[in-house]
């Protein structure tokens, strides 16, 4: 199967009957009849065997061709395509599996006479082509049940295999669309919690709002999976968290129109309110600062008769004077790592 | 559950640097004699042996004492002479000149307040349990901006540092030693942003002059910045105790205002009883007693409340900020001349520092020798120690040679670990 050279790369494909090319005439399609592999385009394999079956057109091949037996290539190669139809000829009647034989020796000499017997319908001279033709038929005849079963058995596996498919596209189909669910409700429902705040705030009830913000969270990290029953504890543990941080304030209230010059300064610079950076909490840290420690009297608490009350915070004076001297003194290394 | 003063309860700050001002003259007189005592043994000792060094002073005798003028030299006959050692006033004299020069190294860089007071602070609280005999104090002021600076969250580099000064001083040699004089108590609470707070307090009363307002914020500031840190008040009194008392030296009836707005809880008469015995004794043992049973949260008992902002407390907490306020007005900001001034330099400072200069510790007064030979003797130590033990890991030790300082943090980790040998933090606090 020579073909003329072509030199710029193009596979301008002629045809062997009307002599059109590609080039020419771009539409053009190839068919052949596997009955002898030759192509033509399929306008002359219509023109040719419209009026029923034909000789081949090319030179020297006496085959008899119907129009019902032209197909177009799917290989490039023609005798690739040739080779790969043989194949899967042969491969329909020697289907046997591994299961089917008690050694593996069997079964590769098995898949040895298979391979053998293909490679003489491939590229065998007629003679050997002939025999194998004759072996394959034997073959077929010979274990016809087999053959069957195991055709069964593989449609069989095939069909399981095409049912776990669809069934896993399903499922993967049904999570997404839960997915998207959720998230729509949680969605929801931050709108809801939002307004109630807001709600909540307008009426002047602060310590509502904390809670629903929470089970949103909660949510988000999937918490809510395993169901409302574990939900409870765990609202319920993360609110205990946000009670020991809060701090508990005798002193002072935080109240709208707390503010000081240098905060305002901040409160406009964009870069500071761009992180995030959260006035109120440097407010209340200042008033912390500014009235923790005011009841505290050092002199009452840390003489030894009051020091003792408070808890044993303290050390005792000589005890720090002690140990400074003792450190400052000794020229021992393992007191001192100095590093 | 804790109140504002509970928490500060809980600082260090209170817990370990806290004293009422006998149990601090107390600790001075002992750092002084106690450093009497040990100056006096190794002069001694380096005076007797001066071959055959001490376990103490090892390098001392082989290398030529590089602080050199101050040390008293042994004559020939082994009978040195003992200095004429400071007594307590005098260092405390000291300490407050190097004080000054302190707060004037932290104006020449320029550094945030924090910084400053942060400083100050170290150097203090390390020379309140170590003599200024034994350790340089001028020295120890650029190891205590370093360190202060780098305990509030910036990191300045050495070499700038010693540029900046126009020094050639190894900073790093005093690091750790200040660190452990301060008991590696790092967080000092301040009373700047407090001041803040109080402003904001003030101004959301409505009814205060503005102008009023920033002018007693100014110049509280201003004292703040220089009062507290030259007197012993970190050491007596709180933050917001101090920084009242600031107020109250720049506007007194701004103080006294938020004070009565704070404390103006009077409890209900049909609970008499519990009123006078809040009263009478508001100070430790009821205020400690009362807030720690008190544990449920929200329903505050008349007591506690009383305890706690109570008028009762208030005359003592004006009675504190008081105190707090005569001890800032000995020092107020514009006392800086006093100790920059050229003839009280002379007349006081400089006879002090003479005697200092006699009187210092021959081994502990140069850093970075210091350093250096308790490095070495560490190094020596672990060398013996390989070979006792004669292990294959030997062989590596050999060829690369044994001493590397690579390996010597391992090895000390696991001896403050291994033994019960004294704690350099101290005890658990």
């Amino acid at each position: 199967m020579s073909r003329p050279l072509d030199p710029l790369g193009f596979e301008d494909e002629m045809c062997p009957v009307c002599k059109s090319r590609k080039y020419l005439n771009p539409d053009i399609v190839f068919v052949f009849n596997p009955e002898c592999y030759h192509s033509m385009c399929l306008n002359c394999a219509n023109r040719l065997f419209n009026d029923g079956p034909n000789q081949c057109p090319h030179a020297g091949c006496n085959k008899t061709l119907r129009r019902k037996g032209f197909r177009s290539a799917f290989f490039g190669d023609l005798a690739v395509e040739r080779e790969v139809d043989i194949r899967r000829r042969v491969a329909a009647v020697f289907n046997q599996v591994e299961d089917d034989f008690e050694t593996l020796q069997d079964y590769n000499n098995y898949l040895q006479m298979v391979e053998d017997l293909t490679f003489e319908l491939v590229n065998g001279t007629d003679e050997k082509r002939r025999q194998a033709e004759a072996q394959l038929q034997a073959w077929e005849a010979e274990h016809k049940a087999d053959i069957e079963r195991n055709k069964k058995a593989g449609r069989e596996a095939d069909e399981m295999s095409r049912k776990r498919l669809a069934a896993e596209r399903d499922a993967a189909r049904q999570r997404r669309i839960e997915a998207m669910k959720e998230a729509e409700e949680e969605k929801r429902e931050r709108v809801k919690n939002r307004e109630m705040e807001l709600d909540n705030l307008a009426k002047g009830i602060t310590p509502a709002t904390t809670e629903p913000s929470t089970k949103v969270q909660l949510k988000r990290r999937g918490g809510n999976r395993a169901g409302a029953a574990t939900n409870e504890p765990l609202a319920q543990v993360s609110n205990l968290g946000a009670d020991a941080s809060e701090v508990e304030r005798f002193r002072y209230r935080m109240h709208a129109g707390l503010s000081h010059p240098l905060m305002e300064k901040y409160r406009l610079d964009r870069q500071h309110v761009a992180g995030g950076y959260s006035f109120d909490d440097f407010a209340a840290r200042a008033l912390y600062e500014a009235f923790a420690g005011l009841g505290v009297f050092v002199e009452d608490e840390k003489e030894p008769g009051g020091g003792a009350s408070v808890g044993g915070g303290g050390l005792s004076a000589g005890e720090v004077t002690t140990m400074a001297a003792g450190i400052a003194a000794t020229g021992d290394v393992d007191k001192m790592d100095l590093d | 559950m804790a109140s504002e003063d509970a928490r500060y309860r809980e600082t260090s700050q209170f817990e370990a640097w806290s004293f009422s001002p006998s149990q601090l003259a107390a600790m001075r007189e002992k750092t002084n004699s106690l450093a009497r005592q040990r100056i006096t043994e190794r002069i001694l000792s380096s005076a007797s042996n001066p071959l055959a060094p001490a376990s103490n002073n090892t390098s001392h005798a082989n290398t030529p004492d590089p602080s050199g003028n101050g040390t008293p030299n042994p004559n020939e006959n082994g009978a040195p002479t003992l200095p004429d050692f400071l007594k307590p006033e005098e260092e405390a004299l000291l300490i407050s000149f190097y004080t000054s020069e302190l707060l004037r190294a932290a104006d020449h860089l320029g550094v945030p307040d924090e910084v400053r007071a942060t400083a100050t602070v170290f150097f203090r609280r390390f020379f309140l349990t170590n003599s200024i005999m034994t350790y340089p104090p001028q020295e120890m002021i650029l190891v205590a901006l370093f360190v202060g600076s780098k305990a509030e969250g910036r990191f300045p580099r050495v070499v700038e540092f010693q540029q900046r000064f126009n020094t050639k001083q190894d900073i790093l040699a005093g690091e750790f030693l200040l660190a452990q004089g301060n008991r590696f108590n790092f967080e000092v609470r301040h009373p700047f942003r407090a001041l803040m707070g109080a402003m904001m307090e003030l101004r959301s009363y409505g009814d205060i002059d503005e102008q009023r307002i920033q002018a007693a914020e100014k110049r509280a500031h201003e004292i703040l910045l220089s009062s507290p840190l030259m007197t012993d008040a970190y050491f007596h009194y709180t933050p917001s105790q101090i920084m009242f008392a600031a107020l109250s030296l720049a506007d007194r009836g701004l103080a006294e205002r938020l004070i009565q707005e704070t404390f103006h809880f009077v409890p209900p008469t049909t609970n008499s009883d519990s009123t006078p015995a809040a009263t009478p004794l508001p100070g430790s043992d009821s205020l400690g007693t009362a807030r720690k049973e008190g544990g449920g949260k929200g329903t505050m008992t008349n007591d506690e409340r009383a305890a706690i902002i109570g008028t009762g407390i208030r005359d003592k907490v004006m009675g504190t900020i008081e105190a707090c306020r005569n001890m800032l007005s000995s020092e107020l900001p514009e006392r800086k001349s006093h100790w920059t001034s050229e003839s009280i330099f002379k007349s006081q400072i400089r006879p002090v520092r003479k005697k200092l200069l006699k009187c210092r510790d021959p081994d502990r007064w140069n850093l970075s020798e210091l350093q250096r030979q308790r490095r070495e003797q560490g190094l020596r130590r672990e060398d013996s120690e390989e070979r006792a033990a004669a292990s294959n890991g030997n062989k590596d030790a050999a060829i690369f040679g044994g001493d590397l300082p690579a390996g010597a943090p391992e090895k000390k980790r696991r001896k403050v670990g291994g033994n019960g040998l004294e704690d350099p933090f101290g005890d658990p606090l």
